[in-house]
């Protein structure tokens, strides 16, 4: 039910995106988002990976549709890892488990996306975004050499951001981008319901092609 | 294609977690006891001097290697320091111990019940006075594994066999991972099976 009503999302929020393009007169061109990301874990699933993720990127195609208006395609990558000093562990049969374990996990979120430009003429132009799609995730949870569980999966992704764009020089198409954005992932595990974090991105965008 | 490629390096940035293990870590011990089992019931116990050796689910034979023979006396020494009492296997014990070392090259899950049950009989019933009983074994658990080696030590309920008509396991402890039969490791692999079973103590 849950995963319909995200697919429905999905298919709603792309319909949009489409309606947008088709109605609109195109007013820019092809805009390419680059972006190292780092990545801090927020709620339950900070309750299983707490170290913050300096191990990620994210970048964007987007359509100009109007001046401040754009719309296209989001993803990123992230890894994730937690390790925990050795521990003992109940096991379901009643058995006693002692180990290192570890978490290792890769999300690529594969998003719709839509951008609104707030200053598209200034020399510092903030702007908010939306992309909502879907999420490939690998996970994988270890005890020491031993996997417990392995997963990978599609599943749902949401990330409205907000951020400034830097033009190198008045009215340029490239420039300097940085931003925040919160990632939200359902995901279901034994130890984790979700891969929901902040992110801090920053990176260059510049146009494709006129 | 600029975003695919920085998705690909990006992938490779993923932090290895194998790589990120010392041989110590790597290693998982795993203990599992019969629950409806007192262990201040058993007062004497005794070990085989030698170690049953399985190779890919059959039984290779006996050996009492240095490192066999360490690992022999960490449990005799860790049997004693829980009040336990060696005596001779002609001498009636309560328990007896088999230590068994496993070598599996598949790489598929494993179900521990799968060797239990399948090689169950690799010290054969008859070396503890009870041939044609069979060996029953605790519920077991499965885990991904590669090529490996396994230390095994099993605790027999030698004291109700007759009433059981069969010789219970009443506890096991498995200590697998790199490294598992270096001289070092196999001392600590079984203290670290004793220690997580504080359980394991008789009433004196």
């Amino acid at each position: 039910m849950k995963n319909m009503k995200q697919r429905n999302l999905i298919l709603f929020f792309v319909a949009f995106l489409f309606a947008v393009v088709a109605q609109a007169q195109p007013k820019g061109g092809t805009q390419l988002t680059l972006q190292y990301k780092a990545a801090l874990p927020t709620g339950t699933f900070k309750n299983t990976v707490s170290d913050n993720s300096f191990r990620g990127l994210q970048a964007s195609v987007l359509y100009g549709v109007t001046k401040n208006l754009a719309v296209g395609f989001g993803t990123g990558f992230q890894d994730f890892y937690q390790k925990y000093p050795r521990q003992l562990y109940t096991l379901s049969d009643g058995g006693d488990l002692s180990a290192v374990r570890s978490f290792s996990i890769q999300s690529i979120p594969l998003l719709a996306q839509v951008k609104w430009n707030g200053a598209p003429d200034a020399g510092i132009q903030p702007y908010v975004a939306l992309g909502v799609g879907g999420n490939l995730v690998s996970y994988n949870d270890y005890a020491g050499e031993f996997s417990l569980e392995q997963k990978t999966k599609l599943g749902f992704a949401a990330r409205p951001e907000a951020g400034l764009f830097i033009p190198f020089h008045k009215g340029g198409e490239t420039g300097f981008t940085a931003g925040a954005s919160y990632n939200l992932m359902p995901f279901s595990s034994t130890a984790v319901s979700n891969l929901n974090h902040i992110g801090i991105q920053a990176g260059l965008s510049f146009p494709l092609r006129k | 294609m600029l975003a695919i490629a920085g998705l690909v390096t990006a992938s490779s940035c993923t932090k290895d977690p194998m790589n990120n293990l010392s041989a110590e870590e790597s290693r998982i011990y795993i203990t599992n006891k019969d629950n409806n089992v007192n262990f201040g019931n058993y007062k004497t116990y005794s070990i085989a001097d030698s170690v049953a050796v399985i190779d890919n689910n059959r039984f290779a034979g006996e050996q009492a290697t240095a490192v066999d023979q360490q690992i022999i006396a960490a449990v005799k020494s860790a049997m004693e320091s829980r009040g336990f009492v060696r005596v001779a296997r002609s001498q009636s014990p309560d328990l007896g111990i088999n230590v068994s070392r496993l070598y599996n090259t598949s790489t598929s899950v494993v179900d521990l019940n799968d060797y239990w049950s399948g090689y169950g009989g690799y010290y054969d019933p008859y070396y503890w006075g009870y041939s044609g009983y069979g060996y029953g074994y605790p519920s077991s658990y499965a885990l991904v594994q590669s090529t490996e080696a396994m230390l095994s030590v099993d605790l027999l309920d030698l004291k109700n066999a007759s009433a059981n008509n069969s010789i219970r396991v009443v506890w096991n402890g498995v200590a697998r991972g790199s490294g598992v039969f270096t001289s070092d490791a196999a001392t600590t692999g079984v203290q670290a099976l004793f220690n997580q079973s504080p359980y394991l103590n008789t009433v004196r």
